[in-house]
């Protein structure tokens, strides 16, 4: 299992989120990506959903969480500092220990 | 199972058997220090997590699922979890790397390991014992598996007498200082950089030129040395008293661009298109690319085809500083 009050710190650092995208244009990911969930603003919003249980896990939210970089230029960008990668990384790590519901089938791909 | 999940399976069940997350020979992370004779015991330890060691095996496996991916049909991952799914025993999958980028990461290590006795640093080096870090366990959220195997890590530091260890790359440090005191209890090792040793030695005037390389090369800071750990100085300074004229490309420090090279596991296609943008703009500022981390080596040389040549800081360091 994950660490003990890992759930509660992603939602906690994933509920500070604003929304205001000014981490987008930092995301190596983003622009290659089908939808904004390869971008930083679109990865904490899911793993908020789903933390929240808004969402069961879905193919397109498995793949988004899994091609981050975990590069960390979202979160030097962000205002209000917010821990992107610790959001992704928390969200896979409960998503693999089947906190978040099933696991399905994930097809990374690129835009276009 | 989907096909992700069964690739992350197939990582953790590799490190679970053999250490290393995929099939390596035996003693492939300390061929390189065999001909150096280094003290096998004491209390400070090099430990370079094989991260350096695994890249021309991660190269040549992403070069292999390259080829799976440009043909027709299903996404990467799918194919290669059912080719996966068909071989029994997980041994047989061979990775045949470059044996050019073999010897050129076993070049970094070695240049390392001289740097450290040119700075008069006394140390040990683990042989069989120097173990991957399982940092990519971590990443990718295999939270158990990764917590079993620091631990095995650090049982097995602590066996040798380990105090303090000195790592080689950005995502080793990174798993020892700021990872493993959250995994492991009792966690109780000094853990530093080469850099952050060499760059202590040189401004105590322990460490010294004894040539200058008269070069110019562009930098890359490695995401997790330049966010994550606030290693961003300490190469420029050693850089410059080697004698390189460093050139800043426009994304650089704390603003750095990533390689691309987490995303090879996972969409190889991304991670190229990523190397791309960011070899496109190093080679916009010079035709030397300096770099610090085993990924980000690997995917820019790759990136690179023939705009610049990519080497990594220690191999500069040791010509200049009598450790070649």
């Amino acid at each position: 299992m994950p660490a003990a009050g890992l759930r509660e710190r992603v939602l906690e650092e994933a509920g500070r989120c604003a929304y205001c995208g000014f981490c987008e244009a930092a995301c190596p990911t983003l622009r290659h990506g089908p939808h904004r969930g390869y971008g930083p603003r679109g990865r904490v919003e899911i793993a908020r959903r789903l933390l929240e249980g808004l969402s069961k896990p879905t193919g397109e939210a498995v793949a988004s969480l899994f091609t981050c970089l975990l590069c960390g230029a979202c979160r030097v960008k962000c205002p209000l500092g917010v821990d992107v990668p610790l959001v992704v990384r928390g969200a896979r790590s409960l998503y693999l220990a089947g906190v978040l519901g099933g696991r399905v089938g994930a097809r990374p791909r690129l835009r276009g | 199972m989907s096909a992700l999940d069964q690739v992350l399976s197939l990582m953790a069940e590799y490190v679970e058997r053999t250490g290393f997350p995929l099939p390596v020979p035996k003693g492939f992370q300390y061929r390189w220090a065999e001909p150096l004779g280094l003290p096998r015991r004491g209390r400070v330890y090099l430990y370079t997590g094989a991260l350096y060691q695994l890249a021309p095996y991660v190269e040549a496996l992403v070069e292999q699922l390259e080829r799976v991916e440009e043909r027709p049909g299903a996404g990467i991952v799918l194919r290669l979890a059912r080719a996966v799914s068909r071989v029994v025993d997980l041994s047989k999958i061979a990775v045949r790397p470059d044996p050019a980028r073999v010897e050129q990461v076993e070049r970094v290590l070695r240049s390392v390991a001289g740097l450290l006795r040119a700075a008069g640093v006394e140390y040990a080096y683990l042989y069989e014992d120097d173990l991957y870090s399982g940092i990519l366990l971590y990443d990718m959220g295999l939270d158990e598996a990764f917590e079993r195997h620091a631990r095995r890590v650090y049982a097995r530091l602590r066996e040798r007498g380990a105090e303090k260890v000195i790592t080689v790359d950005p995502h080793t440090t990174r798993a020892l200082r700021q990872v493993y005191p959250e995994y492991v209890p009792g966690f109780d090792l000094e853990v530093v950089s080469y850099l952050e040793v060499l760059d202590e030695a040189l401004g105590a005037g322990r460490l010294r030129p004894s040539a200058s390389l008269g070069l110019r090369a562009v930098i890359h800071d490695p995401c997790v040395y330049a966010r994550f750990l606030g290693i961003v100085e300490q190469p420029r300074r050693l850089l410059r008293a080697a004698g390189v004229e460093l050139a800043e490309p426009p994304r650089s420090r704390r603003m750095t661009y990533c390689c691309g090279g987490p995303a090879e596991a996972v969409l190889p296609a991304l991670a190229r298109r990523i190397a791309e943008t960011r070899m496109g703009e190093l080679a916009g500022v010079g035709d030397t690319v300096v770099t610090l981390c085993p990924i980000c080596l690997v995917n820019l040389g790759r990136a690179a085809r023939g705009r610049a040549r990519v080497v990594d800081a220690a191999e500069l360091l040791a010509r200049a500083f009598g450790a070649g």
